[in-house]
């Protein structure tokens, strides 16, 4: 079965976040890559989750949704990071990639959705050119 | 998949470097940024991280937290890749600019920086496995002005 590309594109991305935890492997005081830590170690797999299984099933209500929780959680901790009260127990680096992951599952959740959004053979093309 | 290698590899470098970026104070981004005026590099941009910068330095410590987090963001996932790498290679000059001549620095981790996203613009790296190569077909298909900036910055 082919999916679509923007589902396969959530699903990426749900992946990627899932995948976050492994950032809290890396301990050194300067050089973690990105904070996960506190609630961040339940954020981005839940979050992750929910956008894989809404990419692989073609929910695309899961997807915005997960895109959403996840541009929430990067304002929060946008707000929050530096402060006695950092709920995400975040740093800067969680908010960037918080932003990638919302912005990311957000564009593909609200795109347009049809056949004229196939790739073409050009971008086909291209793709395969530059993976080379 | 060696360009969506380099292409997530440059953004996990700002997405990092975001994180010891620390309000209120961001007192090591101060220290850097000192030492634009302390060590300088290019005389007019000292002149102006002394005049215009350093006075209204919690202002501008907040948007190179967000600059930089956002050319992290976008470079991860691939969106706008071009016109992220652009401004990339901007805010890397204006480090180069601030710290190349201070002491213990190894200039070629500046110029390095600069040619990575040169690679990453030249070679248009959000079509390769980013969302840039999921989206152009839709933009493609759209009649609207944004659209058609989006197919270039892509």
């Amino acid at each position: 079965m082919t999916r679509h590309p923007l589902d396969q594109a959530a699903a990426t991305l749900g992946a990627a976040g899932m995948a976050s935890v492994v950032f809290t492997l890396a301990t050194s005081s300067n050089n973690n890559f990105v904070k996960v830590e506190g609630a961040g170690l339940l954020v981005f797999p839940v979050l992750g989750l929910c956008a894989l299984v809404g990419g692989l099933t073609g929910q695309r209500i899961l997807v915005r949704l997960a895109g959403a929780a996840y541009a929430a959680a990067a304002i929060l901790q946008l707000a929050q990071f530096g402060r006695s009260t950092n709920w995400i127990d975040g740093i800067g680096s969680t908010f960037a990639l918080l932003l990638a992951l919302g912005l990311g599952l957000l564009v593909v959740g609200f795109a347009p959705k049809d056949d004229r959004t196939e790739p073409t053979s050009a971008d086909r093309n291209s793709r395969t050119t530059s993976a080379r | 998949m060696l360009l969506a290698a380099l292409r997530v590899g440059v953004a996990i470098m700002w997405i990092e470097n975001v994180g010891w970026k620390r309000p209120p104070d961001f007192s090591s981004l101060r220290r850097f940024t000192t030492d634009a005026v302390e060590h300088p590099v290019f005389s007019p941009f000292s002149w102006i991280v002394e005049h215009v910068v350093l006075p209204n330095f919690t202002f501008f410590a907040w948007m190179t937290l967000l600059l930089e987090a956002s050319i992290g963001a976008f470079l991860f996932v691939g969106l706008a890749t071009r016109l992220w790498a652009l401004i990339g290679i901007g805010q890397s000059l204006a480090i180069t600019m601030s710290v190349l001549n201070a002491p213990n620095e190894w200039e070629w981790s500046y110029y390095l920086m600069i040619l990575a996203h040169v690679g990453i613009f030249a070679t248009a790296a959000g079509r390769s496995y980013g969302l840039d190569a999921v989206m152009r077909p839709i933009w493609r298909s759209s009649d609207s002005q944004l659209s058609r900036v989006l197919m270039r910055l892509s």
